[in-house]
Parts: C-alpha cells; sequence; structure tokens
C-alpha cells in the first residue's frame, strides 16, 4: 500500500480525498496536514510517497511548500489538487517545481486514482 | 470537470508526460516574443526605449503598446503591424508538443476535438448585467461558472432569476466570501439557507446524511464550493486574458438587519431559485 499525505486547509476536501484514498485498496493516508508547513513537517514524520496538495492555503501556500519538498526529499512525489489548476502560469509552476500532475477541482474519484496510479 | 488549459487536459489524460509539456512551454517561450520584444526584433525601437517605457507604466496605467505610440516610440501603424506578427507567428501549446515530438499531427487535431468536448460545458450563454463596467464579460461568466457548477458539482435543478443593482445584502443562514484581485476586483458571496447547507454538504462530502456532521464541516463544505467556483472563474478569466487572483474562502456573519453595501462598490445580485422552492443568493461586491 502506498502511504499518501493530504495537504489541505479545507475539512470537506481532506475527508473526500482520505474516502477515496481509503476506499482504493492500493494507498492508505499516513495524515492530514492543513497547510504547507504543516505538509513540510508531517513529510519528515509519516514519510509518505504521495503528497495530494491543495495550492491556495492560508499561511505557508501550496507551491511555496513544494518548492521547499522539492529541495528537501527528492524522492516524495507531490500532486497538487487545486481549483486553480486551469489557470495556466499556477500550473506551469507547478510542474517547474516538480509536481508531477495537477488535479482540478471539481474532481472524481476514477481521476484522482488514475492519477495517482499512474506515478 | 472543470476549467483546463490545453496542455493540463493532456497531461491528465496521460496523453503526454510533463517533461514533454515543460519542454513544449520552453520553446513557445522562445518563439513567442512579446509586444516589446517583436519589436525590437523588427528593428522598430530599441531595449532601453522599452526599458523608458516601462519605467513610465509605473505612473500610468496603460498597456506597454499604448504607452510606446503615446510616447512617440511607435506609430499606430507599426504597433498594429507588430501586434500582426505576434498573432502570425505565435506558436500554440499544441503545434509546440508536435514540434518536440510528444505528439503527432493526427493526434494533435484528435485531442484538439476531445479537448473542445470535455471543455463545451465552460462556455457562456450570455446573462444580462443592469450596469455598464468594463468587466462586464467576467461578471457574467462568474453568475453562469456559478449557474454551471450547481448543476454539476451540487447535483440541484434551479432557475436563475433577474440580476438586479442591490442596495444592501440580505440575511441569511450563511454567507461564505472570496476575495478577487488583480485585474478585476471583487468579493464573491454565496447567500445559503440552512436546508441548502445542507444539501451542499451532502454534494461536496457524497453522503445521504449529514444531520451528524459538526457545523465547523457544513461550513467548510459550502466555502469549498465557492472555492471551486471561484477557481475556476480564475482559470476561464485567464483564458480571457484577464489575472485574477483568489484568496482563500472565509464564512461573514451578516446581522439580522443585513449589511450594507460598502463605499465604492456595487452590487450585483444573482437569485438561483432551487427546484425545491428554497433560494440561494449569488452576490457580486464590484469595486468601482
Amino acid at each position: 500500500m502506498k502511504r499518501v499525505l493530504v495537504v489541505d486547509d479545507s475539512l470537506s476536501v481532506a475527508r473526500q480525498l482520505e474516502k477515496i484514498i481509503a476506499e482504493s485498496g492500493d494507498f492508505t493516508c499516513v495524515g492530514h496536514a492543513k497547510n504547507g508547513a504543516e505538509a513540510i513537517k508531517m513529510n519528515h514524520t509519516e514519510n509518505p510517497e504521495i503528497i495530494c496538495m491543495d495550492m491556495n492555503m492560508p499561511g505557508m501556500d501550496g507551491l511555496t511548500a513544494l518548492r521547499t519538498l522539492s529541495v528537501m526529499d527528492k524522492e516524495v512525489k507531490v500532486v497538487m489538487v487545486t481549483s486553480l489548476g486551469g489557470v495556466g502560469d499556477k500550473f506551469t509552476e507547478a510542474l517547474k517545481l516538480g509536481a508531477k500532475n495537477v488535479i482540478s477541482k471539481p474532481f472524481e474519484a476514477d481521476n484522482v486514482l488514475r492519477i495517482l496510479r499512474e506515478l | 470537470m472543470a476549467v483546463k488549459f490545453f496542455g493540463q487536459f493532456l497531461i491528465e489524460q496521460s496523453v503526454v508526460t510533463s517533461d514533454a509539456l515543460l519542454n513544449a512551454i520552453d520553446l513557445q517561450d522562445k518563439n513567442n516574443l512579446k509586444l516589446g520584444e517583436m519589436a525590437v526584433s523588427m528593428g522598430l525601437i530599441t531595449a532601453s526605449d522599452i526599458q523608458r517605457a516601462h519605467n513610465a507604466q509605473m505612473s500610468k496605467d496603460m498597456k506597454l503598446g499604448d504607452l510606446l505610440v503615446e510616447m512617440g516610440f511607435l506609430t499606430l501603424d507599426q504597433l498594429n503591424d507588430v501586434i500582426t506578427r505576434q498573432k502570425n507567428t505565435h506558436l500554440y501549446i499544441g503545434e509546440a508538443l508536435v514540434q518536440v515530438g510528444a505528439l503527432t499531427s493526427d493526434n494533435l487535431q484528435k485531442q484538439l476535438d476531445a479537448f473542445k468536448a470535455d471543455q463545451a460545458g465552460y462556455v457562456s450563454d450570455g446573462i444580462e448585467l443592469p450596469i455598464a463596467s468594463a468587466n462586464n464579460k467576467i461578471w457574467e461568466m462568474t453568475a453562469d461558472l456559478t449557474y454551471k457548477m450547481v448543476t454539476r458539482v451540487l447535483n440541484l435543478r434551479f432557475r436563475p432569476g433577474k440580476c438586479t443593482l442591490a442596495t444592501s445584502i440580505s440575511h441569511n443562514f450563511m454567507l461564505a466570501a472570496m476575495d478577487f484581485a488583480g485585474d478585476a476586483e471583487a468579493r464573491y458571496l454565496l447567500s445559503v439557507s440552512e436546508g441548502l447547507q445542507k444539501s451542499i454538504a451532502k454534494a461536496i462530502l457524497n453522503e445521504e446524511s449529514v444531520d451528524g456532521e459538526p457545523v465547523e464541516i457544513l461550513e467548510d463544505t459550502v466555502m469549498e464550493f465557492i472555492n471551486v467556483v471561484c477557481g475556476n472563474v480564475a482559470a476561464k478569466a485567464s483564458q480571457m486574458g484577464i489575472i485574477m487572483n483568489i484568496n482563500p474562502p472565509v464564512t461573514v456573519h451578516s446581522p439580522l438587519g443585513g449589511m450594507p453595501i460598502p463605499d465604492g462598490h456595487k452590487a450585483l445580485s444573482f437569485p438561483i431559485h432551487i427546484e425545491d422552492g428554497d433560494t440561494m443568493e449569488l452576490i457580486l461586491l464590484i469595486k468601482e
């Protein structure tokens, strides 16, 4: 089972993602961080293989956290999950910072799992 | 099921890799010259002329091209020639992907058709606004995308009411708000009853019942719904050449008597009459 960390300030999005991950059969959710700073800490303590991270969060946002994670941990695979995915320059910036993919909200479970399985 | 740009669609569909897309974007960056760069490459102005125009932009809210004409660096005909050359030599992302070998020409057309079909639901039908504003197209699109998300995300049947100019913001069970900043500034407010808050929560959480859910989760689902709408508005606006940034959503607690419209703002009210008789309201507080 691949270990996934969910990072989103929205409790309801975290619930959605945790449910999708729990019901997948091949992924397990190792925790929920509410902003980028918590994500960096939990990446250290929970050692996830995949991070599903929102872009737009209060405190440290997703792109700032991604920038740090890409330097600190070359192994972890980050997928951005965001309502801003369709904004071209945000999408490109995320890829340039090392994100493996960007999932736009609203998302569908099948699409999320397909992308996670392709990592 | 969201507003996307073509490169993102191709990655999500696993048609191209992120590395291939970044290569194609690099090629685009090298090929697609900005207006000033194009004018220099055509031998019409110098880099120092551009710098002087950029400096002048600090105190004048004008596009670079208009400023270059006003400052006498370009004639209007020359500006039009530069813009035409930019358009004629523009390398689109699909063509760039073909040039870097990530797509064949045949597959490009097939993927463009699939992309068009995927995004067809996000083409605006047009909404009539009671004000004349430079950004009316953006506000019409905002209302239109809200309607589409009410259908697609919340699975609610509704009839949009006529847009009117509001003189105050009526009290309701919950108001969720997000601010747009950048080229078009406004506060997006969604006003919902207790029943509609539960309908939104059921749809967002994909649950049959939300009766035992804590208040913070129920409120969060409404905020997440407007976050999705506003993110997609920002994406659609960027496709229209308008930069709109968003901040995380917040809950606004309105007094029983409602709230006044802040000075320097106009409020557009879009009633959304739900099939079961309830009504939610989209309010756009537009900065004048």
